[in-house]
């Protein structure tokens, strides 16, 4: 693997990250992070959506017309959002956590994350690194939603993945964790050790 | 090529549209199945709970066979009135009403152009007793709907159950995340006779009437959508609950010298014999003693 394809992958993770970093699709992060479940359904979510639709638009890039290519791409995100929740829907498994997301599902088409890298990667790549790049900022925005969830399960609900923890300390759940503003103050907490240790990321 | 001329930009476009709806179609037709299994073990699910058999989660944890089973045990009798309370037909154990089939009945109980006929209420009557109903309406955002269960011949709620499609998370969602809000259905009465029939009001606990709970805090909107839901679909049920309310077991024997006290059914005279035997008794002189019938 070249230099640059690591680089395709690796700096959405943490360098770029599209959360942390180009601040996008902050809306369902408050939302879907109050499970880990949850969280983890919505970030395998946005992988998939991020990485084929980068995949189908790349490889359509030089036959889509310009004036409408916004309108494109928004067919193809959203043909591939409705997928995922189509067959989220499918199964025992998923049907109850995609009753749970509920419309944070059909809001992916919406999740700047997504546009953003098709029109600022993928329309102008080859389709193999436009997957990758894909693939890696779902994956960015996937690894900043486990980590808020982690701690929202934990200390609203003393559980993790559904699984007691603290609980059977005589843990008192935390209720404003479970609210939304609280996903704000983890993520402010996550940008600040983030900036603190990228340095090159604090403005002067 | 040039991209960028009028005729190459329409037909590209239509061309996308037209794949993409075509794989979308055939997607959904093909997972239509299994999405309808899990939503009618949802549906039952949330009917099991209105009817206090378990908990939401209980049910979830089961799986949807097991649910499925439960439901086929523990159901009686399904079928569907209509507004004069009159029964129109029966319902299998497959026909469960999910918000689909709600909303269509919605519709009816509404009138106006929507309507595609006289409203089909269904009714779910459990081996216990318990009466389920469903109702359904409009919240702030989507829809809301939910199932009611009544206790066995009267109009004193059991439990109720609620779901939503898309209200306010924490607010509005708490129709159905907010255990407490559910629990409070339990006890009250709905008042058939009176309109509103049940109310969702702002009121502190205590100066609450039998027929109200008090409405979510920061829910104005949903609070308000289920008020209006409960009470279009309570209304439309109004007949049929007070023909089965205000006709409890205790019918006034019409035999001149009936024997029965209390009698726990409609008792019949038989010619030639003394006294009273109900129906479906074998016994001729049971002398409306249900007992008897088991032994």
């Amino acid at each position: 693997m070249n230099a640059k394809l690591k680089e395709t992958i690796l700096n959405p993770i943490f360098k770029g990250n599209p959360i942390t970093v180009l601040v996008l699709g902050i809306c369902s992060s408050l939302a879907v992070t109050v499970t880990l479940k949850g969280a983890l359904v919505m970030a395998l979510s946005v992988i998939v959506v991020c990485g084929i639709s980068s995949l189908i638009l790349s490889l359509l890039r030089n036959t889509i017309p310009g004036r409408v290519r916004i309108i494109v791409q928004l067919v193809v995100v959203a043909m591939m959002v409705i997928l995922v929740d189509q067959i989220l829907k499918s199964f025992e498994a998923t049907y109850a956590i995609d009753k749970q997301l509920s419309v944070y599902i059909g809001l992916i088409i919406t999740n700047c994350i997504v546009m953003g890298r098709i029109e600022a990667f993928a329309l102008g790549n080859k389709p193999w690194p436009s997957f990758l790049d894909g693939v890696a900022n779902g994956a960015g925005y996937g690894l900043i939603l486990l980590i808020v969830a982690f701690f929202r399960e934990l200390l609203g609900s003393g559980t993790l993945f559904g699984i007691d923890i603290l609980n059977r300390f005589g843990y008192e759940p935390n209720n404003l964790v479970i609210l939304p503003p609280f996903a704000l103050i983890l993520l402010g907490c996550i940008v600040w050790v983030q900036r603190s240790i990228q340095k090159d990321l604090q403005e002067k | 090529m040039n991209t960028n001329n009028n005729v190459y930009t329409v037909l590209y476009t239509a061309l996308i549209v037209v794949v993409v709806a075509a794989l979308l179609a055939f997607v959904s037709q093909s997972l239509k199945g299994r999405q309808d299994a899990n939503e009618k073990a949802e549906t039952i699910s949330q009917m099991l709970t209105a009817a206090q058999f378990g908990t939401k989660a209980e049910f979830q944890k089961m799986g949807n066979a097991a649910v499925l089973e439960k439901y086929a045990s523990e159901i009686d009798k399904a079928y569907t009135v209509n507004v004069a309370g009159e029964k129109v037909a029966d319902l299998s154990l497959d026909e469960v009403f999910s918000p689909k089939l709600l909303k269509r009945q919605n519709y009816n109980i509404k009138g106006g152009a929507n309507a595609t006929g006289e409203p089909e209420l269904p009714v779910f009557e459990f081996k216990d007793g318990t009466t389920v109903v469903p109702i359904y309406g409009a919240g702030l955002w989507g829809p809301v709907w939910g199932y009611v269960a009544f206790e066995k011949g009267s109009s004193t709620i059991k439990g109720a159950y609620f779901d939503h499609e898309s209200e306010t998370a924490g607010l509005g969602a708490k129709i159905k995340d907010d255990p407490a809000f559910q629990a409070a259905f339990a006890g009250k009465q709905a008042a058939f006779d009176k309109a509103p029939v049940f109310q969702i009001v702002k009121g502190a606990e205590g100066t609450l009437a039998d027929n109200q709970i008090d409405a979510i805090t920061g829910a104005t909107m949903t609070s308000q959508g289920l008020d209006a839901a409960i009470n279009t679909w309570f209304a439309a049920y109004a007949k049929y609950f007070l023909g089965n309310v205000s006709q409890p077991e205790r019918n006034e024997c019409k035999c001149p010298s009936c024997p029965c006290e209390d009698c726990p059914c409609d008792c019949h005279c038989t010619p030639g014999q003394d006294g009273c035997h109900c129906p479906g008794c074998e016994c001729p002189d049971c002398n409306g003693n249900m007992k008897h019938k088991e032994e």
